[in-house]
């Protein structure tokens, strides 16, 4: 081959990956165009035409989702519940996986497998138990039940990228620490904490993402509207506005965009997260 | 509960959707991947662009799905029409023969983003001078692909097969969205997981009797095919690792 011929070759593969980047970016983001759209459109405008623009970009759909979704009661849930469930299950994960890494105690294994084994434990079978076990300690209907459940969910994955990570680091670092008199704790605080930074990121990812998006355990725990979840009020309140729209599609949107806007903000270290806990080189 | 017909077409309906997936993942996530790990500028986006499907909520993939495949106001039907296919319109999620099929779309939408990430973190462990050694060899890119970044990707097929079995099987939140507890239409796209909670929770809500103890069968049932799934493919996949590496 010419060197002309192999530039054309080139020219040519790049333009089809491009090509098929662009329609697969398309398939992702023409649905979300169309829900973010949606959502300023009134009734009729929905039946006139489906790909139709809004005629203008007001945001009466959006302040009446708001108050009669009682967004500011569930965000409010969402927000404590997730926060306290990521906290505490990322500090027990911690705790747990330095224990499992490096401290010498028999049946060090069977326990990483008892805690990594929650991970195929499924969901519908345990939460009859802890419907059960909620109602007996008569804690059902409550945020606390919802940030236990959510913790214990979250511990199995913390534990699989932690024990990994502590692993790996090397083993001189904290004998070193502990040569100059330092207690495990001391050097479990100091030495290992700030090097799994990124680690523990993963952990916060990965679980923050899933218990803010989680609708299941809510709907099985709480019945009470003033400690619904934010997905849980929307999806109440798709029932009671079956036929308004544009209400519906904003109410959705904004269920969908304190992750989203996360998301956007730190692309990157999302992605980098991620691969870091799914395949270790 | 081994002769309930509808525990076992709900199960049928899992093996389906793992199945599609299945083929889904390992070619059509594959080749993303691959496109992605290419370097190019607008790389960046098109990769948080692919990715951005993880972070919804399935409660808001399900509402996207459900009003885009409405007769009433969906676009899916007259984007049919309008590039002249106006036969294959349907009532998607109201006809049984076409709710499954809708379902897995659905799925298959937000199951890529998490497939194609991980394909891609395995990519970047294919050391770039094995590559360009057996270019310079002469190697053609589809020798190159077979013999040198085929082997590097074992450990992410592992993975990612593995967590589509737990997908497929667990699923419970988008069935639950465009089907609700009873799998509407008909049973169509009733699955393990919207049983067992239909079982146990009553189908409107709490008020009506339950049987708790019938779907714990049934979720320890699902337990064990579970476990029984993911072991195969750890034994079956882990081997393979094996056979490329040495």
């Amino acid at each position: 081959m010419s060197a002309g011929s192999i530039r054309r070759h080139r020219l040519a593969s790049s333009l089809a990956s491009h090509a098929t980047l662009t329609v697969v970016c398309a398939l992702v983001v023409a649905p979300c165009a169309f829900l973010v759209l949606g959502s300023f459109k009134t009734v009729e405008e929905f039946f006139a035409s489906p790909f139709g623009l809004p005629q203008h970009f007001g945001f009466s759909n959006y302040r009446r989702a708001w108050s009669e979704a009682s967004v500011s009661t569930t965000l409010r849930n969402s927000v404590v519940v997730t926060g306290c469930a990521v906290l505490l299950s990322t500090a027990v994960s911690c705790l747990a996986s330095y224990a499992i890494a490096r401290l010498p105690f028999r049946g060090r294994l069977a326990w990483r497998l008892l805690f990594v084994g929650g991970l195929i434990v499924p969901v519908q079978l345990i939460m009859i138990a802890i419907f059960i076990i909620m109602r007996w300690l008569g804690i059902l209907d409550t945020l606390t039940s919802l940030i236990v459940v959510y913790t214990t969910f979250g511990i199995p994955l913390g534990v699989l990228v932690l024990v990994g990570f502590f692993q790996a680091l090397p083993r001189e670092l904290s004998e070193a620490a502990t040569i100059d008199g330092a207690s495990h704790f001391r050097t479990f605080v100091h030495i290992v904490l700030p090097l799994a930074r990124a680690s523990i990121f993963t952990v916060i990812i990965l679980n923050g993402v899933w218990i803010w998006n989680d609708f299941f355990v809510a709907l099985v725990l709480t019945t009470r509207p003033n400690v619904a979840t934010l997905p849980l009020g929307i999806l109440d309140f798709f029932g009671v506005y079956s036929t308004e729209w544009g209400l519906i599609f904003a109410s959705v949107v904004i269920a969908a965009l304190p992750v989203v806007v996360l998301y956007l903000l730190m692309t990157k270290r999302f992605i980098a997260g991620l691969t870091a806990g799914s395949v270790k080189g | 509960m081994l002769h309930d017909h509808v525990f076992w077409s709900a199960a049928l309906h899992n093996v389906w959707i793992f199945l599609v997936l299945f083929g889904i993942t390992n070619t059509v996530s594959l080749g993303i991947a691959i496109l992605l790990d290419r370097k190019s500028r607008v790389r960046g986006v098109y990769r948080a662009i692919v990715f951005l499907p993880y972070v919804l909520s399935p409660l808001v993939t399900g509402f996207i799905w459900e009003v885009m495949l409405s007769p009433n106001i969906g676009v899916v039907n007259p984007m049919l029409r309008d590039v002249g296919l106006g036969s294959l319109q349907h009532a998607w999620l109201a006809d049984p023969r076409f709710a499954l099929p809708a379902l897995i779309a659905a799925l298959a939408w937000q199951w890529n983003a998490l497939a194609t990430v991980i394909f891609m973190a395995g990519l970047q462990n294919v050391p770039p001078e094995m590559r360009e050694a057996a270019v310079t060899d002469g190697a053609s890119s589809l020798r190159v692909f077979r013999h040198v970044t085929l082997p590097y990707l074992a450990p992410a097929f592992t993975v990612v097969n593995v967590l589509l079995a737990i997908y497929a099987f667990r699923a419970f939140d988008l069935p639950y969205v465009l089907g609700g507890p009873l799998g509407a239409p008909d049973g169509a796209t009733l699955v393990m997981g919207t049983k067992i909670y239909g079982d146990a929770f009553g189908r409107t809500g709490f008020t009506v009797q339950t049987q708790m103890s019938y779907a714990m069968a049934e979720g320890i049932f699902l337990f064990t095919l579970l476990g029984v799934v993911a072991a195969i493919l750890l034994l079956y996949l882990s081997r393979r690792e094996r056979r490329v590496y040495s």
